[in-house]
């Protein structure tokens, strides 16, 4: 199964990660600088919650992305507490000469080879932190925000430019149990079931290191 | 690891060789003080830690402020209220500066009277609040920088020549002046915020230039007025520095003061802001909140910095450069050229330069060669500074002049990214520390040599800095755009895909195209033709092992940058979107695209994705 190898390091620290894949045999990645959460209630109030942050993508197969796994777990250390984290999302890389139509079987988050979910919430600039407090309510850890830019059809015109709107991708990882109850919760108080005020939907994951919901390891949930 | 523990490393990183090396000089060639020894460490300290907050306190209010106001300027519908609103921000940050008063002041002696600092502040904001409208007009027309830049200079330059020396370096001081701790990174805020609402191809070479467009400012009034008023020689003396005694003493005795010019600098940015966001942002109460510590982090940062420099860092480098003068004056050369180098990374407007570049290129560019060649352009700049006060004979115009003629002839050849970040530089680089503590270093040296003027040789010293940097960087900029090498891509790319399990109650895919960067609207564009509606793109940058870029000579690896589209679509279509792009034989061939499907499942009870796409 072709996957999408995602790994959350800090900023500086992606470089070093795609380094060390190519070496374990990836081509190549893409990496995105994003932020970070922190998840503590002392340094929530004095507003010191955002970390810079680096998204590193990597194309793998199952293979490598298995061995991705243990190389981050090993060489970047992603099995302690705040290294880092990685996931890997099935994504199917559409080829130019595709033979006709495949059959239509692609996996669900239903299935249930899969432990986790991400969550993605695409919201307006400026609104990802209600949405990962909505979740922090729900009972998420934290999430990844990247910067994007929206391109569906201008709505705003002036003078003499048109406005691109600018977005927030919020990322989120969690247990499969807690997803929908988080994405409840994020939807409705960010109100995304109104038209234009945001999207929502969620990936199924593979395979995560470096997660530590309940201060377990998380190897034990491994996949085969 | 959390933004503070972040800066201060980053702060630390830059400061530790200036600390390093001026206690070196203290411990061989230069006899200093205990007191200013104990008083300089004292102040790295304050510095270590007001640059770290000052930083940090930039990324919670001045950004998002840029970003508020840069969007208000854009959405005024009439060019008139444009100009008039850049041009009221350009003379506001302006007029407040500190730095600028002094200078005012000090031409106020000078020319004994004839023009007073207040009319010097006053024609100097004008100055920069009309660049700085022009600025803006110019980033919203997509006119090209370079062109800008030459006019702009070339009045400059033509302006020189029938200016004295004297007045030359007071008009570059003056620019100098007006780039100052605050007042750069706002500016670089707001012009980094209106190239992201008018996006396009070209958002990112214009997110720069800003502040080397304001830097012009100054200079052209300064120069203007001292034509217009015939006002030519300097005649006053510079004032007698008395070395402080003390160690704490001193430090305590520069807080008050400086508490109240922070206050002031700090005034127009925040009452704005404040009457914007009653009249017009009504930000939520959270963003408010964040925005307001922010600013009181700054004022906090501010005041530790400025403290340090001024009581612990200037009486430092006054008594070296005093020390070096009177020893060995070529040594005063080499150790000038190597302050030069050191001190301008902890100036805290290449900080924020530096991470601002990080953010538009997404680490497209490495920072290590901007800040590399900036160190090696201010180096030079001290160095031929030191030169000119050893050796009277050199005139400042020998290097301002041609330096700045052979920038504009390199800003046509060099990558245009690097264009705006040149001209930016010069602004950048000369902050509160040269202000202070090179400056001291040069005012020292000429106190010692007979045959320097320590008014006009220590006002070239800015001068010198605010325009090696850009000749630095445009050296730079055409480097990379003549001698990269790039390394064909390989042919065959992975093996076909395999099918994917069974899946149930999915409605939606989710389709992650990345393609090379300027290709994201065509992606768009495509994907809305056969059916998908809106789409979000991010900017990344990409490593694929058989199409590295490398600069020859120095091998530093260029990660081509990316953009990464990503799209919500019914399941049903987004095989036929993906192939469509695939088909696409620009994108293919020139986009290098790879497109990647994965189930989602769109969450929201009621899918809005006929209605309103992610793009809305």
């Amino acid at each position: 199964m072709e996957t999408m190898f995602f790994a959350v390091v800090d900023r500086g620290k992606a470089n070093a990660v795609l380094r060390k894949a190519q070496q374990n045999g990836a081509a190549g990645g893409t990496i995105f600088l994003g932020e970070g959460t922190i998840q503590s209630k002392l340094l929530e109030k004095i507003g010191l919650t955002e970390t810079h942050k680096e998204l590193l993508a990597i194309a793998a197969s199952e293979e490598l992305c298995h061995g991705l796994h243990e190389m981050v777990c090993e060489t970047f250390l992603f099995s302690k507490k705040n290294r880092g984290i990685a996931f890997s999302i099935p994504f199917r890389r559409r080829q130019p000469q595709s033979p006709g139509r495949e059959p239509d079987n692609r996996p669900g988050s239903e299935n249930s080879s899969f432990s986790h979910s991400c969550i993605v919430i695409i919201v307006d600039r400026g609104r990802s932190m209600d949405c990962i407090k909505a979740a922090r309510d729900a009972g998420a850890g934290g999430g990844t925000l990247i910067h994007g830019r929206g391109a569906g059809i201008p709505t705003e015109f002036y003078f003499p430019l048109v406005i691109e709107p600018q977005k927030d991708i919020v990322m989120i990882i969690t247990t499969k149990d807690k997803a929908a109850s988080i994405r409840d919760r994020i939807s409705a108080e960010l109100d995304l079931e109104k038209p234009g005020s945001g999207i929502i939907f969620t990936l199924p994951v593979l395979r995560t290191s470096g997660l530590f919901e309940n201060r377990t390891a998380e190897h034990e949930e491994r996949t085969p | 690891m959390n933004l503070l523990a972040e800066k201060m490393k980053e702060v630390s990183r830059t400061l530790l060789p200036v600390v390093l090396l001026v206690l070196l000089l203290c411990f061989t060639i230069v006899d200093v003080g205990a007191n200013i020894i104990l008083r300089f460490l004292v102040g790295s300290v304050m510095l270590l830690l007001g640059l770290a907050i000052f930083l940090w306190g930039v990324d919670l209010s001045i950004n998002p402020i840029g970003e508020y106001m840069s969007r208000e300027v854009a959405t005024s519908r009439t060019p008139f209220k444009i100009a008039a609103l850049s041009f009221l921000l350009g003379f506001l940050i302006t007029v407040a500066e500190p730095d600028l008063l002094v200078l005012g002041s000090q031409i106020e002696t000078a020319s004994g009277g004839v023009l007073s600092a207040s009319v010097i502040v006053y024609i100097v904001s004008i100055g920069v609040g009309v660049l700085i409208s022009l600025g803006v007009f110019r980033l919203l027309q997509d006119l090209p920088l370079n062109i800008f830049m030459l006019i702009t200079y070339g009045i400059i330059i033509v302006l020189a020549i029938f200016v004295s020396e004297e007045f030359l370096a007071i008009s570059f001081d003056a620019s100098g002046a007006t780039t100052g701790a605050l007042t750069t990174p706002f500016v670089l805020a707001i012009s980094l915020g209106l190239s992201k609402i008018k996006g396009g191809m070209r958002s990112e070479e214009n997110s720069f230039g800003l502040v080397g467009i304001m830097s012009a400012g100054p200079i052209l009034a300064v120069m203007l007025l001292s034509i217009m008023t015939g006002q030519k020689n300097i005649e006053g003396e510079a004032i007698e520095f008395a070395l402080a005694e003390g160690v704490l003493g001193p430090i305590v005795n520069a807080i008050p003061p400086i508490f109240v010019e922070s206050l002031i600098a700090l005034l127009p940015i925040t009452a704005l802001f404040f009457i914007f966001n009653f009249s017009k942002f009504k930000l939520p109460r959270n963003e408010l909140l964040r925005i307001v510590k922010g600013l009181a982090l700054i004022l906090i940062g501010l005041i530790l910095f400025l403290t340090a420099v001024t009581s612990g860092f200037m009486d430092m480098g006054r008594v070296i450069g005093m020390g070096l003068a009177g020893t060995n004056r070529w040594l005063l050369l080499a150790v000038g050229f190597l302050l030069g180098m050191i001190v301008v990374l902890v100036e805290p407007a290449v900080h924020v330069l530096g991470e601002q570049i990080e953010e538009v290129t997404s680490g497209h560019i490495p920072l290590n060669i901007i800040r590399a060649t900036l160190s090696i352009g201010v180096a030079l700049a001290v160095a031929f500074s030191m030169l000119r006060i050893v050796v009277p004979a050199v005139k400042l115009w020998y290097f301002l002049i041609p330096g700045f003629a052979l920038a504009m002839v390199l800003s046509f050849i060099a990558e245009p990214i690097f264009v705006g970040i040149a001209y930016d530089a010069g602004g950048v680089a000369s902050g509160p520390m040269t202000a202070t503590f090179v400056l001291a270093f040069a005012q020292g040296a000429a106190s010692i040599t007979d045959t320097a003027n320590v008014m006009i040789d220590g006002f070239g010293v800015i001068a010198m800095v605010a325009m090696a940097p850009v000749l630095s960087l445009m050296v730079l900029g055409t480097m990379f755009r003549y001698t990269r090498v790039e390394r064909p891509a390989a042919a065959e790319k992975g093996a076909a895909a395999a099918p994917l399990p069974e899946a149930e109650g999915r409605r939606h895919d989710c389709i992650m195209a990345v393609a090379k960067r300027g290709f994201a609207e065509r992606i768009v564009d495509l994907a809305r033709l056969s059916g998908a509606t809106g789409a979000t793109i991010i900017r990344g940058r990409g490593v694929d092992e058989h199409q590295k870029v490398l600069l020859p000579i120095i091998h530093v690896e260029l990660q081509p940058e990316r953009e990464v589209v990503l799209l919500v679509t019914g399941a049903e279509i987004s095989e036929t979107v993906a192939d469509r792009l695939l088909e696409d034989p620009q994108l293919a061939r020139e986009g290098e695209i790879d497109v990647f499907i994965s189930p989602a499942e769109a969450m929201t009870r009621t899918m809005v994705m006929d209605t309103a796409g992610p793009g809305d």
